[in-house]
């Protein structure tokens, strides 16, 4: 048994390790020994990745774990990065920004570093979230979705018309670019690790019966509301940090930005990963950010013989035609809703170097 | 075993992706990136900016005897893939100038990467005013927001000794939100009544009815109402105006220079005036005529503002190289800051201290059917 856990915690010792050296190698920390940084766009993709990961892992939370199909997700990403931009933001830049109409009196000259600012902006969010989820998760299904769809469009709106605030339509610029892969990758793996242990906890246990059968989780004796509220003040939390991440990535954000499609784009995620699958959730992440930016080779003009074809935007067809090829072949999600672990990694390995050893 | 295909598929796929993306080819030319929106909403508007863009190409194929070859990334009318694809047009295409972006944010997302990277970039239609600020290699070929919403009110006042007026304006949309600011600041001086503004009316993009708004704003009388927005929504608007027997002139800014505008508001719309970059029918712009004859030709249609500006960025950053004497960044960029009377199809180009054109304006009203040009109006 001793040994067994020493053998894990080794594995998990030479992960992190070889995980360590290569953020450091991509972020140039190991330019001392002439090796790194690498390719700008390979980091900016590597960056949105991770953030996309944590957003895909909170909405998991709330959509695969505990069942409740909430569309509110561009709605506290927009709280989380406005609140953590105009934290952040100079007080020189905000006059500049800020040209049509002055902001609000105080705020306009606080100016406070990003750890705090980031877990403001989630805070803030996870209030929202609680203000929002109390009224709205006595709905189920449907009308739950309607509910919280509706909810990120009246944030939207809110954004767009307190001018004093966010500076309305215009949009905000300037944001510090402190973000690098230290902090996304940094958030991913504590979110991670946040949310696998909390599903794992006697509470997540919980919010799977919820899943699987309310009136059976209730007739168990489990407070069906107090649980759901929880995961949506989580998922609400960890979707402010992603919103204040991506915000200090792009050093821009506007409202048009949280608009539905956002939300689509990360339930995109969680869908070809598997509902309920965390590990399915970081490869889906990966895949689809990865896969739209490599997909640009098709969108340039192509030599075939003496045709060249140019078709811009060819790659979004055929990103769709790949998803719809994965739901077709894996209908549940890449992962459904089992979890990559050490045993699923290593057995088709052995399996191939036994069967090497047998020929 | 189906699925194992399919994986190993991907995975190729995937592979030979990320190696074609890393190819380099060596090349004596001189590389111009393009990033537009090509996908997602602003996708119409992105490739007329594209057609214009290839069109000013051909005609104007070289540059110091060296061949110019243009790279076109899609942002999908999102952020994160306009920034995305301005890294990737500097570090894996190596240009050394760019052009973009139909929309102002994602112009703004670009921003902070091409300057940490020092290339120059131009802007077709981005007409917000944030996108050029504190960014000395940003600089754009329109107008921005305060002029154009100036240049309606100074209209309004001067030609249709209007003293009283109301805005209706779409609060979603950024352009439409400054120039009703400016046309406000811009209308308040000119009549020197700080209430010649009777109201300030606000609608959502996509809004069908707008009685509730036009009930207000009839009941105030004002002499003109100013409209910024998109071009289906000002149309309907219009006609739902004239049903109700509203019958003062309103007045628009460039969006609403499309075939569609006048499809949609048929009889109603007649007399609606707008400010826009330029017209073919204005006097003395040979090099319009000569734009709008190519680009009839090439595409077999009338073009439009944003085709134009696209054109005149593509042409813009040309004479900067010529003017450089090589096609360097840093060069280019000092080039374009110093940009003066610059001869476009837009208009004549000056940039000022933050890299915005400093031009003319023509105004159109929509006569029989057809946009038909009134009079151009000059910066201070």
């Amino acid at each position: 048994m001793s040994t067994h856990a020493n053998k894990g915690t080794l594995r998990i010792i030479v992960v992190a390790a070889v995980m360590v050296l290569l953020l450091a190698w991509a972020q140039g920390d190991l330019r001392f020994i002439g090796i790194g940084p690498w390719d700008a766009y390979f980091v900016r993709i590597l960056n949105l990745a991770a953030i996309n990961t944590i957003l895909a892992l909170s909405l998991n939370l709330v959509n695969g774990f505990t069942g409740q199909f909430s569309l509110g997700h561009a709605g506290f990403m927009a709280v989380g990065a406005y609140t953590t931009s105009l934290l952040v933001m100079t007080p020189q830049m905000k006059k500049v920004v800020f040209f049509m109409e002055p902001m609000f009196e105080p705020l306009d000259r606080i100016c406070i570093p990003f750890l705090p600012a980031l877990l403001v902006g989630g805070v803030v969010s996870c209030v929202f979230g609680i203000l929002v989820g109390i009224p709205a998760l006595r709905l189920k299904g449907d009308y739950l979705a309607i509910a919280t769809l509706g909810f990120a469009e009246i944030i939207r709106l809110i954004l767009q018309n307190v001018r004093r605030l966010t500076n309305g339509a215009l949009g905000l610029k300037g944001i510090p670019q402190v973000v690098n892969l230290w902090w996304t990758f940094g958030a991913g793996v504590a979110v991670f690790l946040f949310i696998r242990g909390f599903v794992r906890s006697s509470f997540g246990r919980a919010l799977i019966a919820i899943r699987d059968n309310e009136t059976a989780a209730e007739l168990m004796g489990i407070d069906v509301f107090k649980h759901k509220l929880l995961a949506f003040a989580i998922s609400s939390f960890v979707t402010g940090i992603g919103g204040g991440l991506m915000a200090s990535l792009l050093t821009t954000i506007d409202p048009a930005m949280f608009k539905f499609p956002l939300t689509f784009q990360i339930l995109l995620t969680v869908v070809l990963g598997g509902m309920g699958s965390l590990s399915g959730s970081v490869i889906a992440a990966f895949i689809v950010t990865f896969m739209t930016e490599f997909l640009r080779v098709v969108d340039e003009p192509l030599q075939l013989g003496a045709y060249t074809i140019h078709v811009p935007g060819l790659r979004m067809v055929i990103f769709s035609a790949l998803l719809v090829i994965v739901v077709v072949f894996y209908p549940r999600g890449l992962m459904g809703n089992k979890e990559l672990t050490w045993e699923s990694l290593s057995s088709p390995v052995s399996r191939l170097l036994r069967r090497r050893v047998a020929s | 075993m189906l699925k194992r295909t399919f994986g190993l598929g991907i995975i190729v796929l995937l592979v030979l992706a990320m190696l074609s993306g890393c190819g380099q080819k060596e090349a004596k030319e001189i590389r111009i990136g393009v990033f537009e929106p090509m996908t997602g909403a602003s996708a119409a508007g992105g490739q007329m900016t594209w057609e214009g863009i290839q069109l000013a190409n051909e005609l104007y194929p070289e540059v110091l005897g060296k061949k110019v070859v243009l790279y076109l990334e899609d942002n999908k009318t999102d952020k994160n893939e306009a920034a995305n694809a301005v890294t990737r047009l500097i570090e894996q295409k190596k240009v050394v100038a760019i052009i973009g972006s139909y929309g102002s944010g994602l112009s703004m997302a670009a921003g902070p990467i091409v300057m940490k990277n020092k290339i120059p970039t131009v802007g077709c239609s981005p007409t917000n005013p944030l996108v050029t600020k504190d960014n000395p290699y940003y600089f754009r070929v329109c107008f921005i927001d305060p002029f154009q919403g100036k240049v309606m009110a100074k209209y309004a006042y001067n030609d249709l000794k209007a003293r009283t007026a109301v805005i209706i304006r779409d609060v979603q949309d950024p352009y439409a939100v400054g120039l009703a600011e400016y046309f406000k600041k811009a209308f308040v001086e000119l009549t020197g009544n700080p209430d010649s503004i009777l109201a300030e009316l606000e609608y959502n993009t996509g809004d069908q009815d707008f009685t509730a708004q036009l009930n207000t704003a009839a009941a105030k009388k004002p002499d003109v109402i100013f409209a910024p927005g998109a071009y289906g929504d000002a149309a309907i608007m219009i006609r739902q105006a004239r049903q109700m027997k509203i019958t003062c002139p309103f007045l628009g800014g460039d969006t609403w220079e499309a075939p569609e505008f006048i499809q949609i508001g048929g009889e109603a719309v007649e007399g609606a005036a707008f400010s826009t970059h330029y017209s073919a029918q204005a006097p003395g712009t040979e090099a319009a005529k000569q734009f709008v004859e190519a680009y009839r030709k090439k595409y077999n249609k009338e073009p439009n503002a944003f085709a134009a500006l696209g054109f005149d960025a593509y042409c813009l950053i040309l004479d900067a190289i010529k003017r450089a004497g090589k096609a360097e960044p840093e060069a280019i960029r000092e080039a374009l800051a110093a940009t003066k009377n610059f001869k476009g199809v837009t208009g004549t180009i000056t940039l000022d201290e933050n890299g915005d054109a400093n031009k003319s304006a023509v105004i159109l009203q929509v006569k029989n059917g057809k946009f038909v040009y009134l009079t151009t109006v000059e910066p201070d």
